[in-house]
């Protein structure tokens, strides 16, 4: 049994508007459109995919993230529109490493949950920026290190995608890149499938394919 | 009752009403004017009772480098160099230090904090952990997004790195409070690394090319505004 599950976050929600444009564009709705392909995509691909949202409520960072570590093999994306950032452009982002708890029980504490699965989000990082990269001509070329709060709770390889931007002046120039995006997405995870060996035990370290 | 205490009464009454003409509207004006006075929030209480670090004459004047955004690479943060007379007290050279980054660079584009963000205490603990406690105004005028909560972090962490070595890691804090994130992204609940050999970097050493903060700190207001 292997990669199976695509745990997908569009951010915001409710009463947490997001990133909002002059031109009326909230990040909490537009994140909604962005999931719905994404999802179709990774479809294709043979994923089961589950979405922390499909209205407009807000669940908890803990709710969302939970979501994903009561799955077994399953990989966490959440996705964001960005205030700044050059339109048209795209970037994935991982925790930085950090250690991971020296709790003798073995079990991985909530707060820390994203420590062990650094290495595993850093490659699927690159693997879904390297897509994007190829789509949106002034996206880096590899994925970004920041401390996203929504990632750290997360039990599973995370990623975070954020597109730019809501400052667009036409709210089109942001449709046309859902296609992009979402194909982006679901073949950097597709192909991210090899690397993830299943831990033996739920809760137990996880491993990379091709490594011992 | 005879006509007389009838009379007399019907007086008091007349008396009774005008003196209440007279009183209430005094009464409302002490009334609003009490309203002003408590509705002045905790934070302009706070604000008043700490005044800025002084930069005094006395002090000499050192070459300090602030990072702000670069106006070459948008989204990127660059080194200027400024002439500012530092206490050597490391405390009260933070204080200066970043007073002078939220004051911005001359070039107003190239903010990376939203002008109406103030600091409201400094501590340097002796293991080296700064606990830096901002206004609200960090928080809610702050341009929402990853890249943008990041850059505004890295500014800061940068800047102390490159003035106060004796700052090793830097807590912050939203109006004396820990918060869960700065906008709605980075993590504030785990102290910074202060190290120039920044998080945001790109690890292939690509240039990031993002609009000027400053244009989204405006829309930010814009749009809250409606």
């Amino acid at each position: 049994m292997g990669l199976n599950v695509v745990v997908l976050d569009p951010a915001h929600g409710g009463v947490d508007l997001g990133a909002r444009g002059t031109e009326g564009i909230r990040e909490s709705e537009v994140v909604l459109q962005f999931a719905s392909q994404v999802k179709r995509a990774l479809e294709a691909q043979g994923f089961q995919v589950i979405l922390t949202r499909e209205g407009n409520d807000n669940p908890s960072f803990d709710d969302r993230s939970a979501r994903a570590n009561a799955q077994r093999g399953a990989v966490f994306v959440t996705l964001h529109i960005s205030s700044t950032g050059l339109p048209g452009t795209a970037r994935t982002y991982v925790m930085p490493d950090f250690p991971p708890s020296n709790d003798i029980s073995g079990l991985i504490p909530w707060d820390r949950a994203q420590a062990p699965f650094t290495a595993l989000s850093h490659k699927l990082g690159d693997l879904v920026q390297t897509e994007l990269a190829k789509r949106f001509k002034g996206s880096p070329a590899t994925a970004q290190v920041a401390p996203v709060r929504q990632l750290r709770t997360t039990a599973a390889p995370a990623i975070a995608v954020e597109v730019s931007s809501v400052s667009v002046e036409n709210r089109t120039d942001l449709d046309r890149m859902i296609p992009g995006v979402a194909e982006a997405v679901a073949q950097g995870v597709a192909a991210f499938r090899p690397s993830y060996v299943l831990p033996a035990l739920p809760g137990s370290a996880p491993g990379q394919g091709g490594q011992p | 009752m005879n006509l007389t205490w009838r009379t007399w009464l019907v007086i008091v009454l007349i008396i009774a009403v005008a003196g209440a003409a007279l009183y209430f509207p005094a009464l409302r004006r002490q009334v609003y004017k009490a309203k002003d006075i408590t509705e002045k929030t905790a934070e302009q209480a706070r604000r008043e009772l700490l005044p800025p670090a002084p930069v005094t004459s006395g002090d000499p004047k050192v070459k300090a480098k602030m990072y702000w955004g670069s106006r070459s690479q948008s989204g990127q943060l660059e080194p200027v160099t400024v002439e500012l007379p530092l206490s050597s007290d490391p405390v009260l050279r933070s204080k200066q230090i970043l007073n002078t980054l939220l004051a911005g660079p001359v070039d107003p584009e190239a903010r990376t904090l939203p002008p109406d963000a103030a600091m409201l205490a400094f501590y340097l603990l002796p293991d080296g952990t700064a606990i830096a406690d901002f206004s609200e105004a960090l928080a809610n005028s702050i341009p929402s997004g990853i890249e943008s909560e990041q850059l505004a972090v890295d500014s800061i962490t940068r800047t102390l790195a490159a003035n106060i070595p004796q700052a090793k890691q830097l807590k912050i804090l939203i109006h004396g409070q820990e918060v869960d994130t700065l906008a709605g992204h980075l993590d504030l609940t785990q102290p910074f690394d202060v190290t120039l050999e920044g998080m945001s970097e790109p690890r292939s050493g690509v240039s990031i090319i993002t609009a000027p903060i400053q244009k989204a700190i405006d829309k930010v207001k814009d749009a809250t505004k409606r």
